[in-house]
């Protein structure tokens, strides 16, 4: 048959195919490589410690697991967590990734290895992205074949949406998730396409090790079963999904509520009721094929009919009034906040102050997914091409992860998984076209498939990591082609071909390029460290928070409780190992409140708060000396809205902004905001800075008056070299029992009013008047 | 030689053991002017006896200093000068409270004309009245000028001793704050008043009718003050300095010696002097601490209190506080019980109650605050958890059918299979034998 | 089958559909029914006594009633995969196969029972 491209004819059939499957492991593992290498920026720049602010919690729990064993840390009761609450950490943690560390370290030692729990903790993530790729090859090969798989793995490898939540360092929940998720589903296609129980159960031992490990498991109780209604609805329904289903199901749930923190929920509440109701519906639709294969009678087909729908019926009333009742537990703010997006700001202060859970910004999806993002949807509808049972699940998810991508940035690593796919598969097509090197005969005649060849283009990928250049290849394989008559449309020329080839290698190039920059730019800083660069060009490296943690850490003493705003708590955790009051758990919303309160208060109100729970000491974020944006000033108002939200008599979000409806911290800062706690501990001082000038706060760019606030309940602790992290100690009571402001007048030298002996006859007119 | 060494040595333990001496130490600082030294003899000479080292100062010496360093060099100090209106750099009411942070005892005396201490007597939350107006009675008839007033000692004093002649008095009253660390010791009589010799009764008329207002009179005004501050340090607050002067000691039938006596005994920490020894805490079953309580555990908590014998100078077991309450506290008291002494156990006070159902980082808190005792208070933080993942009760009788329900399907599955395996064999022998 | 008068006809289907069933299915097969209906009822007694008598404990009456149903849905499977009838839709799973998937599935469903039983 005429090749547009001059290929090797002897190879025999076995030759081709072993040396398509050593290419494609040699791509496999380069890609691994890749996709570890390119997210040790974070190492290399700075140091290997843990970032952020959620990841210090899990590596604390993670080395009570290694130092105590796995029964002490599943019974583990953090006393310095939420003081006085105290948190039962085994019963509201996700233990999965603590686990997977747990068992390295484990397994290392018993290796002779003994690896520092630390660097595994911050190694994790990259290790577990190398298996990412290849659970996404896997994924993408049942869609389409080897070629896409390829390219699926080194786009998840390197792709930077991936990326942000699995740099080294990130030790978070969704270092292993995203593993969990793709391989969950790679088995749940592998066991719709075979209609196997042994896939079905791996899959549910797989969703398992997920539930166990990520709160987003959510996204699979409610993927399958819309996919497998999908299916139903669409009259695909065979005995291979029923087998599938029925078996991740029913295992898949059972074990997942062994997990503490899942416990009954799987039977109780609405996130997982559409799992159960697709479980049921499947039964009934078995059964109904398996009469029916018995029966030919119309009639009986019929009543058979009425009863299934009677069934469907009373199953969804039955749902929806046991969810009015109450036995069903309804959508949970955090879901429930996916679909009403104004909810969470009115009811869920907290939900809605956390900067992950903002609607996504256009600029976003570029930055995260480059070209990805418009092969996506070119990928999704060569999906509906083809529409065997997996491409009707790419769909779906692709719908459904778009739509969360739009809702919340945080949900963009949902969607990052299925463009990689689609985009893969879009690219592997584009790529298939051009690089098949067979051309039809200039006759009209069929011409029928040959075994597979091999064409030689290997285009290169550079990688401007860390210094070393890796070479990535991708051996596309032709498949076979079905026989079909050639119509003569399509491209044969070889210079065109060359083009479209040579301009594909570049979009991937332009790929890696990008990626590359924002991983090294934007997503890997730990953000304990900041850096700046100085006049002439070299890094500055701001190491405030360690400097103030550490501290706290060497100067006072170990049950020295330190209040701060909940962002803080793990690391003050981690780093200082201080008691703190609230954490980034935020599972008590009255504690937080409090705590807003206190700051939001002027110091009267405040100082009762801070004894009755034995605070020691104060720890805010200024960023006004620095520009540093992120400070405790700039959250104030979530303080406020949260404190209003339980004492909404006492603090009223109004009353901090001036009466024009501007936020000032200068003189014309309104009274309540002058007297808070908060702005007090952050200006203390302040204006000293300036040696008589205008002090200026670089962040707010307003000028603060030259007086600056005075604190009688609180002194100062210590505040770091760039004024950002400042500390206070509260001062206990008074020796003679006054209130502080009045026995701090005294220690100036102030002397008191005098007074009068007091009335006697307040108690006769009470009496009298009653 | 040797017989009468170990005389010697016998006679002074002697008289050591006949001194009350005071639990916090015997250097005593008197600020007076040196020209009155002599006016206060018996007073002093009252203290030495006890034991106390008095040094004496004028009160603008600049020697020897209060404190060095930030360190309190006397244990007790006394104020008795009532006619200067400056001090030393180093005596200034700033500094006072500062030594009392430190464990100072301090008695002061007021008087009539303004001197630093009219500041501070209003930090301590004692109302002073106009200057130049000390107090006046016209009651009882006597012979001596109206601000010379016998004052009848109370009956039921924690302070003064019982069945104590009436103590003369020249000074200026005070009425009390709300502050309840102040400790009455002498309250002016009810028909004494504080006015200056010169105006009328007019403005005690127009306070009288405003309720009391105002008034400067009557048994709400004290003369002697006590306080207890909250580092455990005490002072007293007098009038006037006359009270411990030898012309009213010697005053016939006059209590003021005995006065005296005993508000140094309570000021220098002698008397109702308490302390907390120990404090242990352990399950019901057992003797050491534990590091953690499990919730619904039943807790025993127990605490050693002794009370200062000043005869014996020694800290002895006292089981006297029938009231004293135990709080196992997390920011609001979950439980509060009575802490009532061991029956056989002097000093040992001992409580059982049930740890809340509710887990958290819990304190043991005893905060005892008696007027005139001192201030008790103790906090043990322990955090209570709940119970482990397999200490709940399990496998339990009500659960049978699931049980058998579990264990019949386990059995029906390697019955079938095993059917089903020999189901196979003999199915794939037929065949063959078919073949 | 003749028509059958309207006011008879759920019972004279049922028994339609009793004759056909026995005709049609093989030993085997009614076999693995028989079995699947001794589950159901184990499943039924369980569930009447859960919402009879008492849900407590929870966690035993879920995995209970879980290894029931579990058992019941992979014993079903395989039937469907050794139903000589679903032979084309099942190609890559043999029978033999099938039964090894029906036995590894439901030793971990055992598993995980055992372990939440208590």
């Amino acid at each position: 048959m005429p090749q547009a491209i001059p290929l090797p004819s002897d190879l025999s059939p076995a030759t081709v195919a072993n040396t398509a499957s050593l290419l494609r492991i040699i791509a496999l593992s380069l890609i691994s490589g890749a996709a570890i290498a390119s997210r040790l920026f974070a190492v290399i720049n700075f140091e290997s410690i843990i970032h952020e602010f959620d990841p210090w919690f899990n590596y604390r729990a993670t080395r009570v697991l290694a130092s105590k064993g796995f029964y002490e840390f599943w019974n583990w009761f953090d006393p310095t967590a939420w003081y006085p609450l105290g948190r039962v950490v085994g019963g509201t943690v996700y233990p999965g990734l603590m686990a997977t560390s747990g068992v390295i370290y484990y397994g290392l030692r018993a290796l002779n290895l003994p690896v520092d729990i630390r660097n595994i903790c911050v190694l994790l993530a990259p290790g577990f992205s190398a298996l990412t790729a290849w659970a996404t090859y896997m994924f993408t090969k049942e869609m389409k074949d080897e070629s896409a798989g390829l390219l699926a793995a080194a786009f998840i490898g390197i792709v930077p949406g991936y990326i942000s939540r699995s740099v080294a360092g990130s030790y978070d929940n969704e270092a292993i998730a995203i593993f969990l998720l793709m391989f969950t589903f790679f088995c749940w296609i592998k066991a719709l396409k075979l209609g196997s129980a042994l896939f079905g159960t791996v899959a549910a031992v797989f969703y398992f090790y997920m539930v166990a490990a990520w709160g987003g498991y959510v996204f699979i109780t409610n993927m399958i079963p819309l996919h497998a209604l999908v299916l139903i609805l669409m009259g695909r329904f065979t005995s291979r999904l029923y087998v599938a289903y029925s078996s991740w199901y029913v295992i898949g749930t059972l074990a997942s509520m062994q997990v503490p923190f899942v416990g009954f929920q799987p039977v109780s509440t609405s996130e997982h009721m559409a799992a159960l109701g697709v479980f049921g519906l499947l039964q009934i639709v078995a059964f109904t094929q398996l009469v029916r294969s018995h029966v030919s009678s119309k009639q009986f087909q019929d009543i058979l009919f009425v009863a299934l729908v009677s069934a469907g019926v009373l199953g969804v009333a039955a749902f929806v009034g046991l969810t009015y009742k109450g036995t069903i537990a309804p959508w949970t703010g955090r879901f429930y906040s996916l679909w009403d997006t104004g909810y969470a700001k009115k009811y869920i202060p907290i939900i809605a102050s956390v900067s992950e859970h903002q609607p996504t910004a256009w600029p976003s999806f570029f930055m995260d997914l480059q070209f990805l993002i418009f092969l996506f949807p070119a990928g999704v509808i060569m999906c509906f091409h083809q529409l065997r049972d997996e491409h009707v699940f790419v769909i779906i998810y692709a719908v459904m992860a778009s739509y969360f991508a739009g809702v919340m940035v945080r949900l963009m690593l949902t969607l990052t998984p299925v463009v990689c796919v689609a985009a893969a598969v879009a690219f592997s097509s584009l790529l298939d076209t051009y690089l098949d090197a067979h051309e039809p005969e200039p006759e009209a005649s069929a011409t029928d498939s040959a075994a597979s060849v091999d064409t030689g283009k290997k285009p290169k990928k550079e990688k401007a990591a860390t210094g070393s250049a890796l070479a990535d290849l991708v051996a596309a394989a032709t498949p076979t082609k079905k026989g079909d008559a050639p119509k003569f449309k399509g491209v044969y020329g070889t210079d065109t071909r060359f083009m479209i080839v040579m301009n594909a290698i570049a979009m991937l190039s332009f790929f890696v390029f990008h990626c590359t920059w924002a991983t090294a730019n934007a997503y890997s800083s730990p953000s304990v460290v900041l850096a700046s660069q100085n006049q002439d060009g070299s890094q500055h490296i701001i190491d405030d928070f360690r400097e103030a943690y550490y501290w706290l850490r060497q100067n006072t003493p170990e049950t020295a409780v330190v209040m701060s705003w909940w962002d803080y708590g793990y690391q003050i955790a981690g780093m200082a190992d201080r008691p703190t009051l609230v954490d980034n758990n935020t599972w008590n919303n009255t504690h937080i409140a409090t705590v807003g309160k206190a700051m939001s208060s002027s110091e009267e109100v405040a100082y009762p708060i801070l004894r009755k729970h034995d605070v020691d000491y104060v720890l805010v974020i200024f960023g006004g000396l620095l520009g540093y944006s992120g400070d405790d000033i700039n959250k104030f108002l979530w303080m406020v809205r949260i404190a209003q939200g339980v004492w909404p008599e006492e603090i009223q979000e109004p009353n901090y902004f001036t009466p024009q409806g501007e936020y000032r911290v200068d003189s014309m800062a309104s009274n309540a905001m002058k007297n808070s706690l908060m702005y007090k501990m952050s200006y203390y001082r302040f204006s000293e800075l300036f040696g008589g000038g205008q002090a200026v706060d670089r962040v707010r760019n307003q000028q603060l008056p030259k007086e600056g606030p005075t604190l009688d309940v609180l002194d100062e602790a210590y505040t770091t070299e760039n004024w950002i992290v400042r500390i206070y100690q509260v001062r206990k009571e008074d020796l003679l029992g006054r209130d502080l402001k009045s026995a701090n007048a005294f220690a100036k030298g102030k002397k008191r009013k005098r007074s009068k002996p007091a009335s006697r006859r307040r108690a006769l007119s009470a009496a009298a008047s009653t | 030689m040797l017989s009468l060494h170990t005389f010697l040595l016998f006679f002074l333990s002697l008289s050591g053991l006949l001194h009350a001496k005071s639990s916090s130490g015997d250097s005593v600082l008197v600020v007076l002017e040196p020209a009155r030294q002599a006016d206060f003899s018996i007073f002093f000479d009252g203290l030495k006896e006890q034991g106390y080292e008095l040094t004496f100062r004028g009160p603008k010496d600049e020697k020897p200093i209060v404190a060095e360093h930030d360190v309190p060099a006397f244990s007790h100090i006394i104020i008795l000068a009532s006619e200067s209106k400056n001090f030393a750099k180093d005596i200034t009411p700033q500094s006072l409270v500062e030594l009392m942070s430190g464990g100072t005892n301090l008695l002061m005396a007021l008087s009539e004309k303004q001197t630093p201490l009219s500041s501070l007597a209003s930090e301590f939350s004692l109302i002073l009245p106009p200057p130049g107006t000390p107090l006046v009675s016209f009651f009882p008839e006597r012979k001596d000028p109206l601000s010379m007033i016998p004052i009848d000692a109370p009956v039921d004093s924690l302070i003064l001793s019982p069945k104590m002649n009436p103590v003369w008095f020249s000074g200026v009253p005070h009425a009390l704050g709300s502050n309840p660390l102040l400790v009455p010791i002498l309250h002016a009589p009810s028909d004494s008043f504080a006015a200056d010799t010169d105006s009328n009764a007019d403005a005690l008329v127009d306070a009288a009718e405003k309720g009391g207002e105002g008034l400067w009179a009557g048994s709400q005004l004290s003369v002697a003050t006590g306080f207890q501050a909250l580092g455990g340090a005490r002072a007293t607050w007098l009038g006037g300095v006359d009270m411990l002067s030898d012309k009213f000691a010697k005053k016939s039938k006059a209590g003021n010696k005995q006065f005296a006596r005993d508000v140094a005994a309570w000021t220098f920490q002698e008397s109702r002097v308490l302390r907390i020894d120990s404090t242990t805490h352990h399950l019901v079953n057992g003797t050491t601490p534990l590091e953690q309580y499990t919730i619904n555990d039943q807790i025993v908590y127990t605490a050693q209190i002794s009370h200062y014998n000043a005869k014996t100078s020694k800290w002895e077991p006292y089981s006297g506080i029938t009231d004293m309450q135990l709080e196992f506290t997390m920011l609001d008291p979950h439980v509060r019980t009575a802490l009532l002494p061991v029956a056989g156990s002097p000093g040992t006070y001992s409580v059982t109650f049930r740890a809340p159902d509710r887990h958290g980082v819990f304190k043991f808190v005893i905060n005892h605050k008696r007027k005139g005792w001192t201030h008790l208070f103790s906090s043990t933080t322990v955090p209570v958890v709940p119970p482990r993942h397999d200490g709940y009760p399990r496998f339990l009788s009500a659960a049978w059918p699931y049980y058998a329900g579990a264990i019949s399907t386990s059995v029906g599955f390697f019955v079938f299979s095993a059917a089903w395996l020999a189901g196979e064999s003999r199915e794939s022998k037929k065949a063959k034998k078919t073949q | 089958m003749p028509p059958k008068p309207a006011a008879s006809e759920p019972t004279s289907a049922v028994h339609t559909l009793w004759k056909a069933y026995n005709e049609n299915t093989s030993d085997r097969l009614k076999f693995i029914d028989a079995f699947l209906v001794f589950l159901m009822l184990s499943g039924i007694v369980q569930f009447a006594y859960c919402v009879l008598v008492t849900t407590f404990p929870y966690n035993a009456f879920l995995s209970g009633f879980a290894s029931t149903v579990g058992q019941f849905v992979l014993t079903a499977s395989l039937r469907s995969q050794v139903n000589p009838d679903n032979k084309n839709e099942f190609k890559d799973v043999s029978p033999e196969r099938a039964f090894a998937d029906f036995a590894v599935g439901s030793i971990v469903l055992h598993f995980f029972v055992f372990n939440w039983l208590g």
